[in-house]
């Protein structure tokens, strides 16, 4: 039975092009590693805004000043008129702009609060909203400054993101974005190993190589693929989590085992795609769907509590809204433990019925392309024979044609 | 010259014809692009989060705690579901998710506002939600800071014995206004969609034209077609007469998005005939063009679906849509500009959002225009060489 395994491995694995890698490891590490790095700024700095200076004062100075130095900012444009600005905005190059007010400093000065637009862009919903909130900062502190420098604010608010104090992108969108793609990676590579014996019309030759044992052949091409997505799922989860607090040993058994979970759910779905549509073109299709938006769904950018019924229960059926879940659990530290057992009994369910169901359907698939291959071969082979009967027979009559031909030339020549 | 563009539709509309009749095609190049403009926006169809279940837990139970309690409770982006007297309580219930964030109100905050001093509020929001921690952290901030404005001022009035108008206006002398001039509501799905939409129509139309093999001659899916004259026509013919089909089909899904998706979920519409027109015509070249590149690589059908579903979400967040260019790393942002969402997504934001004229749009449309040729070309030299090459692998 070992033996059979590895020949079957071997078969699967070894012998193979190099798409199977690529959907299998080049592509999900790639892709991940990508993303974690993308946010190596860790948080968002240097948003683009303008000023429209339409008081020219020491006061208006200042505030400028105090933009410019402040690094979630960049002050890329001092425009003359205000239509220069909005056309900016329009063009996108800058996020909104400021406009300080004529007679700005007389008026503050004389207490008449003279009230400062600020014009944001809106579309580009978080950059905006951590430009406006810096502006707002900026401003009061500098307009602070002109009556109450000596008086602090009674009332100082900490805003602490648990576990992730420094509101580091690396931590919010490349975690879930480095699971979302190991998500997706683990239903496409079923798909494709689960699948090809079809495409290239092989399941008599990777049966045989099981020992003719369907059991074999399943284990032997889903056991090596959970453990390769599994183990570089973790490597690269490890590598974007250096930048928050490092896991104890208990949270990393936790993550991981939900990690685990969730890739022998999405390999068990997988097997369950090509089982039902019988071909790599459909099932891929298929997962695509599923899993290719699944982190829309999954609820780390936008709240599941806020989605439509329906969405909700969607949202619930995708293994990747449970292992966020546990990752998410696991950022606040031993208080998240039990709760993260839950998702991962979700998950292990989830990972039974598609391997179930998945084994059912492909016994089924496999059992019916023995008959298929056969048939399609004694086809073949009967076409060879029919090709080769019918060249013999052009051959012998083309034979005869020139024997009569030369018989005929020879009856003439005797004339 | 009638006889050149008799050829040219010959093989536009027989490759017109295919993505109706070829089952792969069928399904990425009609039913696809319908079906993400649906199913993609339906997460954020109630477009912003609000009322987000949140804890206060009150060490002080004070009459100044208690306003701040209910101040918060009036806050619209949260719903204070609990007021717990222990923070570990508040953990817990942050955990089991029935909470997403909590404000920490110090013991003797009275106490020490009224003796002059100064205090700490924490607000703790769960690390692993970006935008929940965004929306509890300005609630819970806003009354916190309104309890601490109203204390400030009262210490001004007394301080300096001025009238509560006058220390109002000496706490904060430049207040600021903020105008949103795009997405008044900060819908959430008026943020994503519109940029995800753009990348539906390239993913699926690159995906669409490598499962149909691109200008290839002779393609083996055909079966009965392989050896038909509109098959095989020159090089030339097949090239630019593929492409008529396929810039034909998507800009009916570019109306399509503009009349229907955008209705549908009430996406502001603010796109003007001429800049819509010029970003149809230099996206779609573009877009038709890489394809035309890429289709020359594969040698089976269903692989570029397979690579191409692994590179959706980079090339989203490429596109800069979310995170400001500056900070991307250099050999990202050079990497960028190969693919046309780059270009596309900010030009089509643009226009159809921030209702961009042809002046505003032709600084973003000319990259693209760019990246058009240089596809062009080397799709052009690519077809060239692949028609020359017998491959006997695969099943195009």
């Amino acid at each position: 039975m070992f033996l059979a395994f590895f020949r079957a491995f071997k078969k699967i694995y070894i012998s193979h092009n190099i798409v199977l890698w690529l959907v299998l490891l080049i592509l999900p590490v790639a892709t991940s590693t990508f993303m974690v790095d993308f946010f190596s700024a860790e948080t968002i700095q240097h948003v683009p805004i303008g000023i429209l200076k339409q008081d020219r004062s020491l006061l208006a100075d200042d505030i400028e000043m105090a933009l410019r130095a402040d690094p979630v900012l960049s002050v890329e444009m001092v425009c003359e008129e205000r239509s220069e600005c909005e056309h900016a905005v329009v063009r996108g190059d800058l996020q909104g702009f400021i406009v300080l007010p004529y007679d700005m400093e007389r008026r503050a000065l004389r207490l008449e609060a003279p009230v400062t637009p600020v014009y944001s862009s809106g579309q580009n919903y978080l950059t905006n909203t951590f430009a406006v909130k810096e502006i707002r900062s900026v401003i009061s502190t500098i307009g602070a400054n002109q009556f109450t420098k000596q008086m602090d604010d009674p009332i100082h608010v900490e805003l602490k993101s648990v576990g992730n104090n420094s509101g580091n992108y690396q931590g919010f969108l490349g975690l879930g974005l480095v699971t979302a793609i190991f998500h997706l990676a683990g239903i496409l590579a079923a798909v494709y190993l689960f699948s090809f014996p079809f495409r290239d019309h092989r399941v008599r030759e990777f049966l045989a190589a099981a020992g003719n044992s369907r059991m074999v052949l399943g284990a032997a091409t889903f056991l090596p693929m959970v453990a390769i997505l599994w183990l570089s799922m973790m490597a690269v989860y490890a590598y974007a989590h250096r930048a928050l607090a490092p896991m104890t040993f208990d949270e990393f058994i936790m993550v991981s085992a939900g990690q685990l979970a969730m890739l022998l759910a999405c390999s068990g779905a997988g097997a369950a795609f090509v089982g039902i549509t019988g071909n790599m073109r459909m099932s891929t299709s298929v997962a695509g769907v599923i899993a290719g938006p699944a982190f829309a769904f999954a609820g780390q950018t936008f709240p599941v509590m806020a989605m439509p019924f329906a969405v909700r229960c969607f949202a619930f059926l995708l293994p990747l809204t449970h292992v966020l879940k546990v990752q998410s659990t696991m950022l606040l530290g031993s208080v998240g433990k039990a709760h993260a057992w839950e998702s991962i009994v979700v998950l292990l369910f989830m990972a039974l019925f598609w391997h179930l169901l998945g084994a059912r359907l492909l016994f089924l698939r496999w059992k019916e392309a023995l008959v298929k291959e056969a048939d399609w071969e004694a086809r073949e082979k009967l076409k060879l024979k029919d090709k080769i009967k019918s060249a013999a027979e052009a051959i012998a009559s083309d034979l005869s044609v020139r024997k009569a031909i030369a018989s005929d030339i020879a009856l003439r020549r005797q004339r | 010259m009638i006889d050149l563009f008799k050829r040219l539709f010959k093989v536009a509309f027989a490759e017109w014809k295919l993505f109706y009749t070829d089952p792969a095609a069928v399904l990425l190049l009609v039913v696809a692009g319908v079906l993400y403009a649906f199913y993609y926006p339906t997460p954020y169809m109630n477009q912003t989060a609000s009322k987000i279940p949140v804890a206060v837990v009150d060490l002080d139970k004070t009459v100044m705690s208690r306003d701040l309690t209910q101040m918060s409770a009036a806050a619209q982006q949260i719903d204070v579901r609990y007021v717990f007297s222990d923070i570990r309580e508040a953990e817990e219930a942050m955990a089991n998710e029935k909470i997403y964030g909590f404000m920490v109100i110090p013991q003797d905050m009275e106490k020490t506002l009224r003796n002059g001093g100064k205090t700490n509020v924490n607000v703790f929001t769960h690390g692993a939600y970006v935008m929940l921690h965004g929306n509890i952290g300005t609630a819970f901030t806003t009354c916190a800071l309104t309890v601490g404005a109203t204390t400030k001022v009262k210490r001004i009035a007394l301080g300096k014995k001025v009238p509560a108008a006058k220390a109002i206006a000496m706490r904060d002398p430049i207040p600021i206004s903020v105008q949103t001039m795009y997405n008044n509501t900060g819908s959430y799905s008026n943020y994503v969609v519109p940029s995800v939409l753009v990348l539906i129509l390239q993913q699926t139309l690159v995906i669409g034209i490598c499962i149909l093999g691109g200008a290839r001659a002779h393609r083996k899916f055909r079966k009965l077609q392989r050896d038909s004259s509109v098959e095989n026509e020159l090089m030339p013919y097949r090239y630019f007469g593929r492409s008529l089909a396929y810039f034909l089909h998507y800009c009916s899904f570019i109306l399509f998005y503009h009349f229907v998706v955008y209705n549908v979920f009430d996406f502001p519409r603010r796109g003007e005939i001429l800049p819509m027109v010029a970003f149809a015509i230099v996206f779609l070249f573009s877009v038709i063009n890489f394809g035309m590149v890429l289709s020359q690589v594969f040698l089976r059908r269903e692989t570029s679906m397979q690579l191409f579903l692994y590179m959706s979400i980079p090339i989203l967040f490429l596109s800069n849509f979310s995170w400001p260019t500056e900070l991307i790393p250099a050999w990202m942002k050079g990497f960028s500009c190969l693919l046309p969402s780059t270009f596309a997504i900010p030009a089509w934001l643009a226009i159809e959002q921030r209702g961009a004229d042809i002046y505003d749009a032709a600084s973003l449309l000319l990259p693209l225009a760019m990246q058009a040729v240089f596809y062009l070309l080397l799709g052009l030299v690519l077809t060239n060489l692949r028609d020359g090459s017998k491959l006997e692998t695969g099943d195009m």
